[in-house]
């Protein structure tokens, strides 16, 4: 906005520099403006002076000797150094114009541009500056997160470490006292089956045994064998 | 039936048998029957079945005996199995035997055994069991096969066992 201004300022600088120029110019400095305007005047001059006509060749030859003289007059080239009063005067009046008005609004507010330009930048400057304080400070927050965070999963991968471990030599006992418990109840189990199978078979022996006892026994107690049984029977109790 | 109502019937067969002056062998005899009803599940139930009436369970019981014992015991037993009371033979006769041997300053030994001992056989055994328990004995004899040989002497609640079927029992276990 204030660059668009600082533009504007300057093209009516100029505009109104090279308007006054026009102006000067078109006072009839031009070839045709002199030579015209030379000429009406020379004319003037002479009807009022001669007031009559004395001759026709005398006339023509006297206009034509007069336009030389305010050709040659108009064909003098002004001083390419020295311009003309006039627009030494337009000139540096319009200089002093464009002057007090820069002086007066143009610089002014080139300046507070510039001051709130430079106030602006100082501002984002120290924006930019608390911004990055920020950022470093955040940064630094992060960190510290980050580093507790690691800190915190470190300790907890290792107290999971430590529980797995702690859960596997657990089991690891655990297992080995089942399987010692399973040893030994297979060795009871097996003693226990040992002792049955002894069992059975002397209970299958004392029944043959005895089977065959009683069979002898009934085979050789007659009624003698009996009256001999009760008589010791008899002798035994008395005896003792 | 009750323990006391048994000891009052044991009593009126005691009672009947002085009056009938066999008190002895009219216990001796009850004890036997009611030892072969004690071994005969049908003559239990045909006893004490008040379905039969009570004149052929008598015919029944009379027939039984014969003339086996005396006609005191038999008309006891009778009567026994007429009031309903077939079924509590065995508890009577060995309640007739304890009353009549303790009336006699005597304990009753069950004897069982394969065969029958003689009256000698017995007065030997009634010696040693005194002998042996110090306490003088009415031998009641109680055929038993199971026994196999020898003999079981049950007196109250001691028992005195030399049997065979003891013996290899005691073989048996021996393995």
């Amino acid at each position: 906005m204030k660059k668009r201004l600082f533009i504007a300022s300057v093209a009516g600088a100029l505009l109104l520099t090279f308007g006054m120029a026009g102006s000067a110019s078109a006072s009839g400095e031009t070839l045709e403006g002199c030579l015209l305007e030379d000429w009406l005047e020379e004319k003037g001059h002479l009807d009022g002076d001669h007031g009559d006509d004395h001759g026709g060749e005398h006339s023509a030859l006297h206009d034509e000797e007069l336009l030389k003289e305010i050709k040659k007059k108009c064909i003098e080239a002004p001083s390419p150094i020295l311009p003309e009063v006039n627009e030494i005067i337009w000139g540096g009046g319009a200089f002093l114009v464009l002057l007090a008005l820069m002086l007066w609004k143009g610089f002014p507010a080139v300046k507070k541009i510039m001051d709130e330009r430079s106030e602006k930048i100082a501002s984002d400057l120290d924006q930019a500056d608390q911004a990055k304080a920020d950022a470093q400070a955040v940064k630094s927050q992060y960190e510290a997160e980050l580093a507790d965070a690691k800190s915190e999963a470190a300790r907890i991968i290792e107290e999971a470490r430590q529980q797995a471990e702690s859960l596997r030599a657990d089991l690891q006992v655990r297992a080995e006292t089942d399987i010692a418990e399973m040893r030994t109840q297979a060795s009871v189990d097996l003693e226990a089956a040992r002792e049955r199978a002894m069992g059975d078979l002397q209970a299958e022996v004392a029944d043959i045994v005895v089977g065959a006892a009683e069979r002898v026994v009934e085979a050789n107690l007659d009624a003698e064998a009996q009256t001999r049984l009760i008589e010791n029977y008899i002798n035994q109790i008395g005896s003792e | 039936m009750s323990e006391e109502r048994i000891i009052k019937y044991a009593e009126a067969v005691l009672a009947v048998a002085s009056a009938e002056n066999d008190g002895a062998e009219v216990e001796d005899e009850l004890f036997r029957f009611a030892r072969a009803v004690e071994g005969s599940d049908d003559l239990r139930l045909t006893l004490s079945d008040a379905k039969i009436p009570a004149a052929r369970r008598q015919q029944i019981v009379e027939d039984l005996i014969g003339d086996q014992a005396t006609s005191a015991t038999t008309a006891l037993i009778s009567m026994l199995v007429a009031a309903g009371r077939g079924g509590d033979i065995q508890r009577i006769a060995d309640q007739v035997v304890e009353l009549g041997a303790a009336s006699r300053a005597k304990a009753v030994a069950e004897v069982y055994s394969v065969i029958e001992l003689t009256d000698d056989q017995q007065i030997r055994l009634a010696a040693s069991l005194k002998s042996a328990t110090g306490k003088d004995v009415e031998i009641k004899v109680i055929i038993d096969e199971t026994v196999m040989g020898g003999l079981l002497v049950q007196i109250e609640d001691e028992v005195i066992d030399g049997t065979v079927r003891t013996r290899l029992k005691q073989l048996r276990e021996a393995f």
